[in-house]
């Protein structure tokens, strides 16, 4: 006997997000944190935070921490984040 | 009734438990075929189209139809007429105060507790005595799957994709209960909650692990009540001191002694947001001293406020066995009751 089944996924990818344009370059530029704030971020973020600025010549870092760490970040850290070249959204898990 | 999911042809039955697994479309066990009649079954019961939109997924935007929840209900096993509940149950883990994406994929492994309540309890035949908490009927293990299946394939809450759970817990396989509405005196759940007592509803919550405990050695409230509150200290303590809901089963050995002595459910929680609390410093007992900080004299209640308390009567009638059911991570997602869609002079439409 053949059984004819259905596909039980979404068969739709979730709505894609549109990746900011690769920079050439982090020399000069701003980047932004976002940290979830649990406490294995503050030793990832201190260091990423040096790296950045005295190996990759990093101008600016901006650390922001979300509110909850379980959801997505806060509106007012999503609209900074135009101001920005760069993010990095980092798991403290 | 059009629709419009992919089909698959498989050979034999074999051939179709292969094809799910292999695909990781299962949650390890066998499942029922979901084929375009038995999909169809359960969308005609409740009257909705294939391409109904049952709700968005706040976080990333995943819509849910009615036909993609009736495939994995069937999946999981459920008739046509579980599949009601499967839709509200998925409505109310929608809402924004669920946070279900973070609930579904933190490490915290928490799982999706499904409480009914109402006349659909005794219209699907969900037994809210003997086994509450574990296999008591068909109605519950088929509809706690349904909510897992449907997590699986409908939002890739796959173990190491979305799911990020370190352990997780059985409850993750199906974890649905019934209120013993009929052997107590209590208002029901859904109506301590807002929803009218006569109609039915199905409350969600994001949830760890049931903890048992047991007091067979006293009447008095005070101190079957400090049972309870105990262990919810032990949680505070252990696992989390956020709070947020939580839920108490209370079994009828237990319940007869709060009822007899005129306690309702506004009192249980009352008694129990005062004496489950701890102080912060505690955590130093327990291997957390790290984190006490400067704050050990602050206090933590289990509860924001009594109404964040669920209480549940539910158990065999033997035995004084209750169980604490702590929040995933407190108001981080909150629990939502919401009552199943009535219409008055409506019968499923006959073929």
């Amino acid at each position: 006997m053949t059984f004819r089944v259905l596909d039980p996924t979404a068969e739709k990818a979730p709505p894609a997000g549109k990746l900011a344009p690769r920079l050439d370059t982090l020399e000069g530029k701003t980047v932004g944190f976002i940290s979830n704030g649990k406490e294995g971020t503050k030793g990832f973020f201190k260091h990423l935070d040096q790296m950045l600025r005295e190996e990759y010549g990093v101008a600016k870092v901006v650390s922001r921490t979300k509110s909850n760490y379980s959801a997505p970040a806060d509106k007012h850290i999503v609209d900074e984040i135009k101001s920005w070249d760069a993010v990095v959204s980092g798991l403290g898990d | 009734m059009q629709l419009a999911s992919r089909i698959y042809e498989a050979n034999d039955i074999s051939a179709v438990q292969e094809l799910y697994h292999s695909s990781g479309w299962t949650d390890g066990l066998p499942i029922v075929p979901p084929t375009a009649d038995a999909v169809q079954a359960c969308l005609e019961w409740a009257m909705m189209p294939p391409d109904q939109l049952i709700g968005i997924e706040p976080v990333r935007g995943l819509a849910i139809t009615a036909e993609k929840l009736a495939i994995n209900a069937v999946m999981a096993g459920c008739l046509p007429m579980h599949f009601p509940v499967v839709v509200t149950a998925w409505m109310a883990m929608m809402q924004d105060e669920f946070l279900m994406h973070g609930a579904t994929a933190s490490t915290g492994g928490c799982a999706v507790l499904v409480v009914l309540n109402g006349p659909i309890r005794l219209e699907l035949g969900a037994n809210g005595t003997f086994n509450a908490l574990g296999n008591s009927d068909r109605a519950t293990a088929v509809i706690g799957r349904a909510i897992r299946l449907c997590l699986i394939n409908l939002m890739d809450v796959r173990p190491g994709v979305i799911d990020r759970s370190t352990l997780g817990h059985p409850g993750k396989y199906s974890y649905c209960l019934a209120e013993d509405e009929e052997d107590s005196s209590w208002l029901p759940l859904h109506a301590q909650r807002g929803v009218e007592r006569a109609a039915s509803a199905v409350t969600v919550m994001a949830a760890g692990a049931p903890r048992q405990l047991m007091n067979e050695w006293t009447t008095k409230p005070e101190e079957i009540l400090e049972t309870f509150a105990a262990e919810m200290r032990a949680n505070l303590r252990h696992y989390s001191i956020h709070p947020g809901n939580y839920a108490l089963i209370i079994p009828k050995q237990l319940r007869e002694h709060l009822q007899a002595a005129g306690w309702t459910k506004t009192d249980i929680a009352a008694f129990i947001h005062e004496r489950a609390r701890i102080h912060r410093r505690e955590w130093a007992e327990v291997g957390k001293g790290a984190v006490v900080r400067d704050r050990g004299d602050s206090v933590y209640p289990a509860m924001e406020s009594p109404d964040q308390l669920l209480v549940i009567a539910a158990g065999g009638p033997a035995g004084g066995f209750g169980a604490v059911i702590p929040p995933w991570l407190g108001n981080k997602s909150h629990a939502v009751t919401l009552p199943l869609g009535v219409c008055i002079d409506c019968e499923p439409p006959k073929k």
